[in-house]
């Protein structure tokens, strides 16, 4: 507990269990320092801790059982190293005399974690502890973050030691590069300088290096136009006009199209994901690439890089400014502006603004994202409703867009934007998933309640897993195999949690319901029927090209 | 194109890192055709020697993964050129009489091979050397009837 404190933890999300009893019965004598949050499901935990990394950038901390505990906090450990957050879980074991005999809630928990961590350690002796966890924050949350599990024996936590808590970590074989070398940054300055239609890629690197007003100054210095990656949402504020959109498979149409004619790319703490760039043989034919990524596995992992530069994008970003020439690119942003245009016809009009018809996805979240100004914390689950609140919530403030990318995980949002709302009380949250994502961790909305977190949650409701049943649409033929949903009274079921609900139908009800949403001071779910078989447009089909882009 | 390369990797001397290192070649389907790992002059540190037939390419992107694993402090990509390296192998042969065994011997000290170990019905002959060194010393004791093979995997120090 000591140690835990001294790393500056203040809230843990857990789950108790026999073999990590003795853990908790220290936490009962810490409980002016250390807030628990008791989730109904460990997956919820790890979730939860992912989100409070997310918006507030210090790491999460979970708690979880040996055996099932810790193989609950499986898809969350999972998830969080697909996306880089900064998670440390704290597993029970069994005591260390039965490792290995199959006990009573015994799992391989350092076997079962090791490809989807950043490190684990097991401890087993006291006197292990301080230390070990000194490092798992330091490794956790320094270079690229990710998550760490430490595994403790039952004897260990019962164990006495001589507390001391390393002040500094000094790790030989991990020192991660934040300096990026002089040479490459002259090199990436004389190419953008020289540069006709230069184009800035950016992602969650940006948010996780503190570096979103280094970003804006490098383009607005260069007049480079700049588009995010679904993590990278939120860098840059909506409304900066060298802003062009969101990448990606249902991107904005520019960015997408665009891509293909740029000469010189600037890609800043992003991994040229399958989804942002297509095929990957057609990806960015004209352009040399100066790609800018505190991992160096990521630089020429799926594209050639021209000039590679190993560096937190913070400092890279500001040493790269000083190098580049003033400059404005008009005529080249003006067809990122004609594209727009395009686009706001054949698909932004009639989704956000529809006169008849169902209630759309689009036009919620544009509603959502004009009454909150984009100053609120949006957390997203997966699917469509994902997609549509990536291209159409509009944030203006950093890391105010949360959500499941590498991974996809249905279920992440709701414990997640609980972990959030810890994480910046102050702020508004406001979680949005499918009908079929809210069922997948629904038992977190007990934790809400027990906890009072005035967490504002909607459903999309379409009676459908959505984004499987558009592919089914377009790729399979109308087969929906699989994809309807029955769904349960969500009103009832949020009652029955003690959280307030209403459910809307009608367009006409829609503005005074969000409004009333984001007015409460207690928890709220607003359970909107939408438009069964809506697709999300544009869209990059898969293996296909990023010039292949559907408007419909 | 698929080439023989030698991964040397440097860790500190902990549990788990092997397991990592092996996950990462499964990860991206590399068959590890041989692996040997020792403790090295440094104290707590070890040395993985790795060879693998894969493209040039894809080991590159594998050694810059291995340098993830936070137990990592160097990994080396070599050509044969580039290294001094060896195998060890035990070869258990039988030896039906006297003649045998008397050629037996001649072979082995051709090879540049020794004999570690005799009893009436075999002998046990050791040859350190590289990979093709001990393929073709298995060649030429294959019509005598070998009992047991097995080699170790590769070690190698750089030239430079």
């Amino acid at each position: 507990m000591e140690s835990l404190v001294q790393a500056g933890v203040k809230i843990v999300f857990g789950y108790p269990g026999g073999a990590i009893m003795p853990i908790y019965d220290a936490l009962y004598d810490y409980q002016d320092k250390i807030k628990h949050v008791l989730v109904r499901h460990e997956q919820g935990a790890a979730h939860a801790a992912e989100g409070y990394a997310r918006a507030c950038g210090k790491p999460g901390v979970c708690f979880a059982t040996s055996g099932p505990g810790a193989t609950n906090l499986v898809t969350g450990i999972a998830d969080a190293m697909l996306d880089s957050v900064p998670i440390v879980c704290i597993t029970g074991q069994v005591t260390s005399a039965l490792i290995g005999s199959d006990a009573f809630q015994e799992a391989d928990v350092i076997g079962v974690t090791t490809p989807i961590t950043k490190w684990n350690y097991q401890i087993i002796k006291a006197a292990e502890i301080p230390e070990v966890l000194a490092k798992a924050f330091h490794i956790a949350t320094t270079g690229r973050p990710g998550p760490v599990v430490i595994d403790i024996t039952k004897d260990a936590q019962f164990g006495r030691l001589d507390f001391f808590y390393p002040k500094k970590v000094t790790i030989a074989s991990y020192n991660p590069n934040l300096f990026p070398h002089p040479k490459q940054i002259e090199l990436a300055a004389e190419l953008l300088n020289n540069a006709k239609r230069p184009y800035v890629l950016f992602g969650h690197g940006v948010l996780i290096a503190k570096a979103e007003k280094e970003l804006r100054t490098l383009i607005e210095k260069g007049g480079l136009p700049a588009a995010a990656t679904l993590h990278g949402i939120s860098a840059l504020p909506a409304d900066h006009p060298l802003y062009v959109g969101f990448l990606g498979m249902h991107g904005n149409y520019g960015p997408n199209v665009l891509s293909n004619k740029a000469d010189v790319v600037l890609a800043v703490g992003m991994r040229f994901d399958d989804r942002v760039t297509g095929r990957l043989k057609d990806y960015l034919p004209r352009a040399k690439i100066i790609h800018i990524d505190i991992d160096p596995a990521e630089l020429n992992k799926n594209v050639k890089t021209y000039i590679p530069i190993v560096a937190d994008a913070k400092i890279a970003l500001q040493e790269l400014t000083q190098k580049i020439k003033k400059n404005h690119h008009r005529p080249w942003l003006a067809e990122f502006r004609k594209c727009d245009q395009l686009e706001m016809t054949k698909v932004i009009k009639n989704e956000s603004y529809p006169r008849a018809g169902q209630i759309k996805m689009a036009e919620v979240i544009t509603m959502l994202s004009e009454k909150t100004k984009g100053r609120a914390i949006i957390v997203v689950d997966v699917g469509q409703h994902q997609m549509v609140a990536a291209r159409y919530y509009k944030p203006v403030l950093a890391d105010s867009f949360i959500t499941s990318g590498g991974m996809g995980t249905m279920g992440f949002a709701l414990p997640a934007g609980m972990g959030a709302k810890f994480a910046a009380p102050e702020r508004e949250v406001i979680v949005v998933c499918g009908d079929g994502g809210f069922q997948m961790n629904i038992q977190e909305l007990a934790t809400i309640a027990q906890e009072q977190i005035p967490l504002k949650i909607i459903i999309l409701n379409n009676s459908y897993l959505g984004m499987v049943r558009q592919w089914q649409e377009l790729f399979f033929n109308k087969r929906y195999s699989s994809t309807r949903l029955q769904n349960p009274d969500f009103i009832q079921i949020a009652k029955g949690f003690y959280i307030k609900g209403e459910k809307v139908q009608d367009r006409s009800d829609l503005s005074l319901a969000l409004s009333r949403l984001i007015k409460a001071k207690t928890p709220y779910l607003l359970e909107i029927m939408v438009e069964k078989e809506g697709n999300v447009f544009p869209m990059v089909p898969s293996g296909a090209s990023v010039e292949e882009i559907r408007l419909e | 194109m698929k080439h023989l390369s030698t991964i040397t990797v440097f860790s500190q001397n902990t549990p788990g890192v092997l397991y990592r290192i092996a996950d990462l070649f499964l990860r991206r389907k590399i068959n590890i055709e041989s692996l040997t790992v020792s403790e090295i002059e440094l104290p707590g540190q070890s040395r993985f020697t790795i060879t693998v037939r894969a493209d040039g390419d894809l080991v590159e992107k594998v050694v810059k993964q291995l340098y993830r694993i936070i137990e990592v402090s160097k990994v080396v990509d070599s050509l044969d050129h580039e290294l001094i390296f060896k195998e060890l192998s035990f070869i258990k042969v039988h030896t039906k009489d006297a003649a045998a065994r008397h050629e037996l011997e001649r072979l082995a000290q051709m090879s540049g091979a020794k004999i570690t170990y005799v009893t009436g019905r075999f002998l046990v002959i050791e040859k350190a050397g590289t990979e093709e060194e001990i393929n073709n010393i298995y060649q030429l004791l294959k019509p005598y009837g070998i009992k047991e093979f097995v080699r170790s995997g590769r070690i190698a120090v750089f030239k430079e």
